[in-house]
C-alpha cells in the first residue's frame, strides 16, 4: 500500500524534515504516526498525497512510484486518499453536505448519486439533519466528523489524517477516532499522524515514531524510545 | 463524465455568492472595452468623415486656354464613365469667381477674361478618396489638360494625418488591450485569491486542473460578455449624443451613428469583453493551480 525506501527531504536551509525514512504500511492497516512537533509526520503525510516531493529515495504509493507520476496523473491518485486535516479544511461558505459532496463531484458522479452518497455518509456519523448547515454553525467535533466523511465518502483506499483529534477535547476526539476505526474494519488503510500520547495507549495499534525527520521506533512500543 | 450544466451551475452560483467581486470584474472589463470602443469609433468616424468629405468634392481638369472645351467635355464624359460634366470656359470661370466673392467681387474689375483657364468639372458626389484619385489619374488624358485638381493637397494632407492617427492608434489599441488584460486579470485575480481555499480543497480530494478551471473560465466569459454588451450599449448611445451635440455645434455633419459604431465595431467589443475575461480569467486561475 504505502512504501519508503530512504526518503529524505530537505528544504533549503534547514534541517532535513526527513532524512532516510524506510517504512512499509500494508494494505488494511491501522498506523499512528507520532513524534514530537516538526518531527516530520506532516511533510511525511504531505508526501503521500504528493502535495511535495522527495529530496530523494524513494516513495511508492499503490505500488507507484510518486517520482514518476506525471502532474496530470495525480489527481487520480489522490482520488484513492481520503485527508483529515487538524483544522478540518472545510469550506464556511459550503454547506455541510456541499463540503461532503466535493470529492464525488470531482470524479463525475450524477447528482442523484452525490445526493445518495452524501445523505449515507452524514447519516453514518449522525449529522444529516445538519446537511444544509453552515461548518462554522457545527462545533469542533461535528465539523470534524464532516471532514471524516468528506475524506471516506469516496471510498478511499487510504485514509490519511494528520492530528485530526487534535482541537477536539477527549469526548470528540473518542467519536472521531471510531470513525477511523470503523473506515479500517472495513478495509481502508489508515494513517494518523498524532502526537497525542494518550491515544496511542488507548488504540493499540502500530505506531511509527520519527524523532528529527528520522523512524526512531516502528512497533507498539512506544514506551520504549522514551516517550514523546 | 461530468455535465457542462454542472460547470455553468458552479459559474453562475460563484456569481451570486460573491456579487461585489463580479461587480468589480464586470466594471473593470467595461472600462476597458469601453475606452477601446471609443477610441476605435473615434478612427473610424474620422475614416468616413474623410470619405464623405472626399465625395463631396467635384474635379476639375484645368485646361490650356487653346484647348477645345467642348471635345475636351466629351472626353472627360467618356473617362468619367457616366458621371456629370460640365464645360466651364474662361469667361463663365470668371463669372462664377466673381459671384463667389460677392461684394469683393470689383476687385476682380479690369481682368481680361482669359485670366482663368477653362476647365471641365465633373460631379463625384459619394466618391471615395481612393476613387477620386483613381478618377483625377485618368482625367489627366483629357486632350489640354494641364491640371486635376480635386482638392487633394488637403484631402490628401488629412489622409496622410489618419494613416498616422491608424498607426499609433493601432499601437496604443494593442497596449491598452495589453494593459485592460493585465488589469482584469489582476482584479480577477482577487476574486480567485479569495476562493484559494476552495481551490485548495479541490485540489486535494482529486479534482483535475480542468476541473478546478473550467468554472472559473465560464466565470470570466460571463462577466466579459456582460460587460461588452454594456460598453457596446453605452458606445452606442455615447455616440448618438456626442453626433447630436457636434451637429448642433458644428453645423450638419456627414455621419450617422453607425458610422462611428458600426454593428460589427458593436459586436467586436461584445466578443473582445467576452475574450478578455476568459483570457484574464485563465491567467488568475493558473496562477493559482500552479501552486501544488
Amino acid at each position: 500500500m504505502l512504501d519508503l525506501y530512504h526518503v529524505y527531504k530537505q528544504y533549503p536551509g534547514e534541517a532535513p524534515a526527513l532524512s532516510d525514512v524506510s517504512l512499509t504500511v500494508a494494505k488494511g492497516e491501522f498506523v499512528f504516526l507520532t513524534g514530537a512537533s516538526g518531527a516530520g509526520k506532516s511533510t511525511l503525510m504531505r508526501l503521500v498525497f504528493c502535495a511535495e516531493k522527495a529530496t530523494s529515495g524513494q516513495l511508492l504509493v499503490f505500488g507507484r512510484n510518486v517520482a514518476k507520476v506525471k502532474a496530470s496523473q495525480v489527481p487520480s491518485l489522490r482520488r484513492a486518499i481520503g485527508v483529515v486535516f487538524q483544522d478540518f479544511k472545510l469550506l464556511p461558505h459550503r454547506t455541510v453536505a456541499e463540503n461532503v459532496a466535493f470529492p464525488l463531484e470531482v470524479r463525475g458522479l450524477s447528482q442523484g448519486e452525490v445526493r445518495r452518497r452524501v445523505a449515507g455518509g452524514l447519516r453514518s456519523v449522525g449529522l444529516e439533519l445538519k446537511s444544509d448547515k453552515f461548518p462554522l454553525s457545527l462545533s469542533g467535533g461535528e465539523q470534524q466528523r464532516v471532514a471524516v466523511v468528506r475524506a471516506l465518502v469516496g471510498d478511499p483506499a487510504l485514509l490519511l489524517a494528520d492530528e485530526p483529534t487534535g482541537n477536539l477535547d477527549p469526548e470528540r476526539t473518542v467519536e472521531v477516532m471510531e470513525l477511523l476505526r470503523a473506515a479500517n474494519a472495513r478495509g481502508t488503510t489508515v494513517l494518523v499522524a498524532t502526537h497525542d500520547r494518550a491515544l496511542l495507549e488507548r488504540y493499540k495499534k502500530r505506531v511509527v515514531l520519527l524523532e528529527r525527520g528520522r523512524v526512531a521506533v516502528d512497533g507498539g512500543e512506544i514506551r520504549r524510545a522514551g516517550g514523546l | 463524465m461530468i455535465r457542462p450544466t454542472y460547470f455553468l451551475g458552479r459559474a453562475v452560483d460563484a456569481i451570486a455568492r460573491a456579487p461585489r467581486v463580479a461587480a468589480i470584474s464586470v466594471a473593470t472589463i467595461f472600462v476597458a472595452a469601453f475606452v477601446t470602443g471609443l477610441f476605435a469609433a473615434v478612427l473610424h468616424g474620422a475614416g468616413k468623415l474623410l470619405d464623405a468629405w472626399a465625395g463631396e468634392v467635384r474635379i476639375s481638369v484645368y485646361l490650356d486656354p487653346s484647348a477645345n472645351l467642348e471635345a475636351a467635355r466629351a472626353v472627360a464624359a467618356r473617362l468619367a464613365g457616366g458621371r456629370d460634366v460640365e464645360a466651364v470656359s474662361s469667361e463663365e470661370a470668371l463669372r462664377r469667381f466673381r459671384a463667389a466673392l460677392r461684394e469683393q467681387g470689383a476687385l476682380l474689375d479690369g481682368l481680361g477674361t482669359g485670366v482663368l483657364p477653362p476647365s471641365v468639372e465633373v460631379s463625384v458626389p459619394g466618391i471615395g478618396l481612393a476613387e477620386a484619385r483613381t478618377l483625377a489619374k485618368r482625367l489627366e488624358a483629357v486632350p489640354g489638360a494641364r491640371e486635376v485638381d480635386f482638392g487633394n493637397a488637403w484631402l490628401e494632407q488629412l489622409e496622410r494625418l489618419l494613416v498616422r492617427l491608424r498607426l499609433v492608434g493601432s499601437l496604443l489599441l494593442a497596449v491598452l488591450a495589453t494593459g485592460a488584460a493585465v488589469l482584469v486579470a489582476n482584479t480577477l485575480r482577487l476574486g480567485v485569491f479569495a476562493r484559494r481555499d476552495e481551490i485548495e480543497i479541490m485540489k486535494l480530494v482529486g479534482a483535475t486542473d480542468f476541473f478546478v478551471e473550467v468554472p472559473f473560465l465560464i466565470e470570466g466569459l460571463i462577466q466579459g460578455l456582460g460587460a461588452g454588451v454594456l460598453a457596446a450599449g453605452f458606445l452606442a448611445a455615447a455616440a448618438a449624443v456626442g453626433l447630436s451635440r457636434l451637429s448642433r455645434a458644428l453645423g450638419t455633419l456627414p455621419l450617422a451613428g453607425t458610422d462611428l459604431v458600426p454593428p460589427a465595431l458593436l459586436l467586436s467589443l461584445i466578443a473582445g469583453g467576452g475574450l478578455l475575461g476568459l483570457v484574464a480569467s485563465a491567467l488568475a486561475v493558473r496562477g493559482e493551480l500552479r501552486k501544488p
